[in-house]
């Protein structure tokens, strides 16, 4: 579908509303001119005066219009006024008729719907370069296309609720994020948002439909072969066909990565502290380890995150009991099983007065929020997790004072957020996590490095990929021949004795994943990076990896010559 | 220290400067505008615009820009000198001083731009 094609469709309800209206008009108008044409107008020197049909048409004009200048040339003959009576009364009435059907024109549904489009579709062709379309524009598509923007990802969202998208209107990116009101699953809206340009580099599915993010992506994979998909999914029948669709597809389950959260803070505190500080978790630092306790566990709710969380909890070798009102469903590894509402008495039965930990992982803030404060009652010592479903309870959630808050919505946005801006950090965290000896050890020195090189400041992860549109000035002196450290691009483009606030993680080249790469590590072109560091010296690198001059001084230490008389004097004199 | 940088921070500044003093004066008295004045600012600027020849970058081409529209503005004026002197033979009369100097002073707001570019470009990369 492309924009010629709305624009007929548009102007095709546009003729044929108007059809009957101006037809109207015209035949009125004809009559009218025609009558003050032929009838004879008084005596001006003895003269009978016509009117022109100049002029007739002007007096028509104004008068069928309300306007009303008055009798031009000549004062009117009785006869002229009478005419004029028939024409003012029927071509005013034809006007209003007119009028009428532009407005009744403009409210028709399928009008603005279509105008709705034609616009969408234009301000999808003006995106030149990369661009992802975000399928779902709720609590995780907003935090979603938020950090996209600030990113500098160009980003194009569908949503099936005309409300989302009027809110989507009204936020103030940084650059414009071309909103659709439709089905995405519906082939032709994919196909408006340019689902088979090269320069789609993925397709988001978060819709609060599991049924909807399978749809779309299998319409995707079919549309466009090439391009990524990210889904978000919390059922594991739906995750088995979206692995097979074929090509590169994420499936991002928030129950999922919220297990794997809390299976690295119970073994891995460091890491769990890292990964929150990097995502950007409010009052996230590197300092602050949190540390479930071990010993026996309450999980309230036994949806899809209580089986995980208890598959992780048993795994580590922890006692669980659930509250859940339903009954047992699958034979898993759980010490005690209560039915029943979370309240004192099923909480004392799971043994509340013993346990160390709560897990509140309902899918209603209001039951997880009451099992928090009766929990707290009979034992104040708890290491309180719960599950906050809906953005809006924030506040509530804030004041809660949980040890752990785990968002669904937030945690499926930062997950796949990661996976657009920074896809090396998968390896990177594989890397971490590996369970070889002097891993805690490495872990340590880098947080240490992430301490000293950023401290309070807001961390940023940042990708480069060393190609000439990305990075020229690196490419032009490899192809010189020159050689390009990574200790090179790292430093002050002010003083590079000096290296900038940023901590390199990890290098791709040629398909092979170098993890904190040394500072002697030569660059290839088509090469990779993922750095973390501050927002000045994210700046301060893109722009030496840019500028010759700055990359030579970086280079080498001096400075190289910029106008001609500086080259020539070089050539001529400093090499004697 | 680079020293491509002092050379060329001391052809733009000299040529703001003597841009100045030229311009300096009452608009359409031509005893307080010397004629060597205007020749020194001539050579310094076309001086300074060779310097910036070959510079491939972005600063580099705003200040080619900015030192090639001084040149225009300053050859212009002393074509009028020229003319008015020896060719149509009126001297410098009032009118032809502040057409002069009304060129000159379009020079010096590109010399003034040019030198504020340098500083805060300097500033900007060296701090």
């Amino acid at each position: 579908m492309n924009a010629s094609q709305d624009i007929s469709r548009v102007s095709f309800i546009v003729m044929r509303e108007m059809r009957a209206p101006l037809m109207t008009i015209l035949i009125v108008y004809a009559l009218a001119i025609l009558g003050m044409v032929f009838i004879p107008g008084i005596e001006v020197d003895g003269k009978t005066q016509y009117l022109s049909i100049f002029h007739a048409f002007y007096v028509m004009s104004y008068t069928a219009t309300t306007i009303g200048f008055g009798e031009i040339p000549f004062a009117f003959s009785d006869a002229q006024r009478l005419w004029m009576i028939v024409c003012i009364y029927s071509g005013v009435v034809t006007w209003f008729y007119a009028l009428g059907s532009i407005v009744h024109l403009f409210q028709n549904r399928f009008f603005l719907r279509a105008v709705e489009e034609w616009r969408f579709s234009k301000n999808v062709h003006r995106i030149v370069g990369p661009f992802y379309i975000v399928c779902g524009f709720g609590d995780t598509g907003s935090v979603l296309v938020r950090g996209m923007n600030d990113a500098g990802l160009r980003a194009i969202v569908i949503d099936q609720s005309e409300e989302r998208i009027q809110a989507l209107k009204l936020r103030n990116y940084k650059t414009a994020v071309p909103g659709l009101c439709a089905n995405a699953s519906i082939p032709r809206y994919l196909l408006e948002a340019r689902v088979q340009d090269e320069m789609c580099k993925a397709v988001v599915c978060i819709t609060s439909d599991e049924e909807a993010n399978l749809k779309i992506s299998a319409m995707v994979r079919l549309l466009n072969p090439k391009t990524g998909i990210i889904t978000m999914s919390k059922v594991d029948d739906f995750e088995e066909t979206l692995a097979t669709l074929g090509g590169e597809v994420h499936i991002v389950d928030p129950f999922k990565t919220f297990a794997r959260v809390l299976n690295a803070s119970i073994n891995n505190p460091a890491f769990y502290a890292l990964n929150n500080w990097l995502v950007g978790d409010k009052g996230a630092t590197l300092e602050s380890y949190v540390r479930p306790p071990v010993g026996g566990w309450i999980i309230c709710g036994y949806g899809r995150m209580g089986l995980e969380a208890n598959r992780v909890l048993t795994k580590n070798g922890i006692k669980t009991a659930v509250i859940d009102p339903h009954s047992r469903r699958k034979e898993e590894e759980i010490d005690t099983y209560v039915i029943g509402h979370v309240n004192a008495k099923t909480l004392s039965q799971a043994g509340i007065y013993e346990a160390v930990g709560l897990l509140a992982a309902d899918a209603d803030d209001g039951h997880n929020l009451g099992a928090l404060l009766n929990a707290r009652c009979l034992n104040k010592n708890l290491f309180t997790i719960v599950r906050q479903n809906s953005h809006e309870n924030e506040v509530a959630f804030s004041v809660a004072n949980a040890d752990m808050i785990m968002q669904p919505t937030l945690v499926t946005a930062r997950k796949i957020l990661l996976l657009l801006i920074a896809p090396l950090l998968k390896p990177f965290f594989r890397y971490l996590l590996a369970k070889e000896p002097g891993r805690k050890e490495r872990l340590k020195q880098l947080l240490a490095l992430l301490r000293e090189k950023i401290g309070d400041q807001k961390p940023s992860l940042v990708t480069i990929d060393f190609t000439l549109e990305k990075s020229s000035a690196v490419i032009q002196a490899l192809d010189a021949g020159e050689e390009v450290l990574l200790g090179h691009i790292i430093s002050d483009p002010r003083n590079r004795n000096v290296e900038l606030d940023l901590v390199p993680f990890v290098i791709q080249s040629c398909g092979k994943e170098v993890v904190l790469p040394p500072k002697d590590y030569k660059i290839l072109e088509g090469d990779q990076l993922l750095f973390c560091g501050t927002a000045t010296s994210k700046d301060l690198l893109k722009s030496s990896i840019n500028s010759e001059y700055t990359l030579y001084y970086l280079r080498t230490g001096r400075y190289k010559p910029m106008g001609y008389f500086m080259q020539w004097y070089e050539r001529r004199f400093s090499k004697a | 220290m680079n020293f491509e940088k002092v050379i060329f921070g001391f052809f733009i500044v000299l040529s703001l400067t003597l841009n100045v003093g030229f311009f300096l004066g009452e608009y359409d008295n031509a005893a307080h505008h010397s004629v060597f004045e205007l020749f020194a600012v001539v050579i310094v600027n076309l001086i300074a615009t060779g310097l910036k020849l070959g510079d491939r970058s972005q600063i580099g081409a705003i200040l080619l820009a900015t030192s090639l529209v001084a040149d225009f503005e300053l050859i212009a004026a002393a074509l009028r000198w020229t003319f008015a002197v020896h060719i149509v033979g009126t001297g410098v009369t009032p009118d032809v001083m502040a057409s002069i100097i009304a060129l000159a002073g379009g020079a010096l707001v590109a010399n003034i731009i040019s030198v504020v570019i340098l500083v805060s470009e300097t500033l900007m990369s060296r701090l």
